[in-house]
């Protein structure tokens, strides 16, 4: 492998990785705050991408649609959450099991309902659609960099968000001790409700970004969603640190093993999962 | 007493009568006896599945790799052209995927809870990528089982697996026989060690057991029978395919085995029933059968608290 195409596949892997951290960490603050295992998150990618696909069909801009889109997942997640989540809390992780497979029907339908069948594709926006060169051959899509760049300052605004405010602070009370945090006279379940609903809205937002980087095809939200378990898993349930540097693993793990091992480049994730989970049983930082 | 309850008791009476004169109403449509034989396949799966997840408390989301090894592990080591005798393969099939279940129950159940969902997970997808990567066994197309097994016992042949109303009366003894050998396994001593490890691992290591070792036999036990149901279900179709170790089909069981009560072991059976009905009836109404699919599990979830069995058990031993 030359300096320059092993340079490409590590951007490549590291925007992937930081895309899956998107995706992950809502999945596991959802986990680490609120003990709900939500098999529907990758559904929520599914739908951030057909937003994105469907606003832009109608107001013509990316950011516009970006933002509406945003906006619908945040309700989505309030309203699934007061609705359907809110009855999980005392049931154990099986009834979370089934419902939310139940939710990855309903939502599967709804994307057939509603935008059919077909691949879609969105436009890279104008001002990102040039490439840098990087060698006098080789040069790097501009979008996909500012993908990368999106997802750290999301990484930043998160870390900044539960380390120094006090939504961050309730959070991280209620991650310890449910019980107190209520006995302190804090409404636990809106704080639920929201931490839900920022969930749901991170794996939207990572669908809407991913939109003009792949096609938008039924089942795409599936094969993200076990692609994030890996990651979740592989830094330890609940932790958003370990989902961070598991998904630059993940990510990274990906991309190189489709260059250098192809006939195992699908298997790689798992294998390395496995390895991880045998030598460390909770993760690599378990909370 | 052999059953537990009366609720399964009255399950095991009405279902199995039926289930026999099934064929008889059916007489003219095999397309329907062979639908109802491959719910029973799934159900001996399902069974396999509940008894790990209900009775012994190892959630997995990775048996699915059993159910299809079950096929490819036939599919590997019988001659492509010849036939050969069914129950010397049963039991090849048996023995290799409890083998198989020994290494990977060896690793998993070093690890619990949401982590055993997990890495059972990711060995299965790492068999599904396997088969479905590898040009040996068809890639996504899978294998075609030109020749199918003949079933004879000392030369004496009972019946043949090309009949499908054969073919349905053995997945119907196969299942019955599951449930029976599942109900003696929880009420021997075995059992009884393996619902104390549910109850309280810590106290059953205390009283001299090895937790690990039971679970194990578990696992192992659990996994060789699902192999069993993938190795039906091979026969039935001709070919084994990849999508039968994909991650859905784990899924699928999973939901089964919750709709139909998680633990009861003859709920697997309400479960299939329940779900591939459901989803036969409403494919057939309407495109869009997953929103009503999809509902209806919600709807399930929020009233059934502890699946149909436990529903039925309310209604009935309420009474009692």
């Amino acid at each position: 492998m030359t300096t320059s195409l092993f340079f490409v596949q590590l951007i490549n892997g590291l925007q992937y990785g930081l895309l899956l951290f998107l995706i992950a960490s809502g999945l596991t603050l959802v986990f680490g705050v609120m003990g709900i295992l939500n098999l529907a998150h990758g559904s929520m990618y599914m739908v951030g991408a057909y937003l994105a696909w469907y606003f832009v069909q109608q107001t013509g801009s990316f950011t516009l649609s970006a933002l509406i889109s945003a906006v619908i997942a945040l309700l989505i997640g309030i309203v699934v959450e007061r609705t359907l989540i809110q009855r999980l809390y005392r049931r154990n992780h099986l009834d979370q099991v089934l419902l939310t497979i139940g939710m990855i029907f309903v939502f599967n339908a709804l994307q057939s309902i509603l935008w059919g069948n077909d691949p879609l594709g969105v436009q890279v926006p104008e001002a990102m659609s040039s490439a840098i060169p990087l060698t006098e051959v080789v040069e790097y899509p501009v979008y996909r960099i500012f993908v990368a760049l999106v997802c750290v300052a999301i990484a930043f605004v998160m870390y900044y968000m539960i380390n120094r405010t006090r939504l961050g602070m309730l959070i991280r009370a209620g991650e310890s001790n449910r019980e107190m945090v209520e006995c302190l006279g804090i409404d636990i379940s809106r704080l639920y409700t929201i931490v839900f609903a920022i969930g749901v809205m991170l794996a939207a937002i990572a669908g809407v970004i991913a939109a003009p980087m792949s096609s938008i095809v039924p089942g795409m939200g599936e094969h993200v969603l076990i692609a994030c378990f890996v990651v979740v898993v592989i830094g330890g349930m609940g932790s958003i640190k370990g989902a961070f540097i598991g998904a630059l693993l993940v990510g990274l793990v990906d991309t190189f093993a489709s260059v250098l091992l192809p006939q195992l480049s699908s298997m790689m994730i798992y294998i390395l999962m496995a390895f991880i989970l045998l030598i460390k049983p909770q993760g690599l930082f378990s909370s | 007493m052999l059953f537990n309850t009366r609720t399964e008791r009255y399950f095991v009476w009405v279902f199995f009568p039926l289930a026999l004169l099934m064929p008889l109403f059916l007489e003219q449509n095999t397309f329907y006896v062979s639908k109802l034989t491959t719910v029973m396949i799934f159900a001996i799966f399902v069974m396999s599945l509940d008894y790990l997840v209900g009775r012994c408390g190892l959630i997995t989301l990775g048996h699915a790799m059993f159910y299809g090894l079950g096929g490819y592990i036939f599919v590997m080591i019988a001659p492509e052209y010849e036939a050969v005798n069914f129950w010397v393969y049963t039991f090849y099939i048996c023995a290799i995927a409890a083998v198989v279940a020994l290494v990977i129950g060896f690793l998993v159940l070093r690890t619990s809870g949401i982590y055993m969902i997990m890495i059972t997970l990711a060995f299965a997808q790492m068999t599904y990528y396997y088969f479905s990567d590898s040009l040996d066994f068809g890639g996504n197309d899978g294998v075609f089982i030109y020749v199918k097994p003949d079933t004879s016992i000392f030369g004496l042949s009972l019946f043949d697996l090309d009949n499908p109303t054969h073919f349905y009366y053995l997945c119907l003894l196969s299942l019955f026989n599951t449930l029976f050998f599942f109900r003696l396994v929880i009420r021997s001593r075995f059992g009884r060690v393996i619902d104390s490890i549910q109850e309280n691992p810590g106290r059953t290591t205390a009283l001299g057991y090895n937790v690990f070792i039971f679970r194990l036999i578990a696992y192992t036990l659990a996994s060789a029978l699902g192999a069993y149901a993938g190795y039906l279900f091979t026969l039935q179709y001709g070919f084994v395919n990849p999508s039968m170790l994909a991650w859905t089909t784990s899924g699928s069981a999973l939901v089964m085995s919750i709709l139909g009560g998680i633990g009861t072991i003859y709920g697997a059976i309400l479960g299939a029933v329940v779900y591939e009905g459901l989803h036969f009836s409403l494919e057939h109404l309407t495109e869009h059968w997953l929103l009503f699919m999809g509902a209806l599990i919600i709807l399930m979830v929020i009233l059934f608290k502890n699946g149909i069995a436990g529903y039925l058990e309310k209604l009935l031993e309420r009474r009692a």
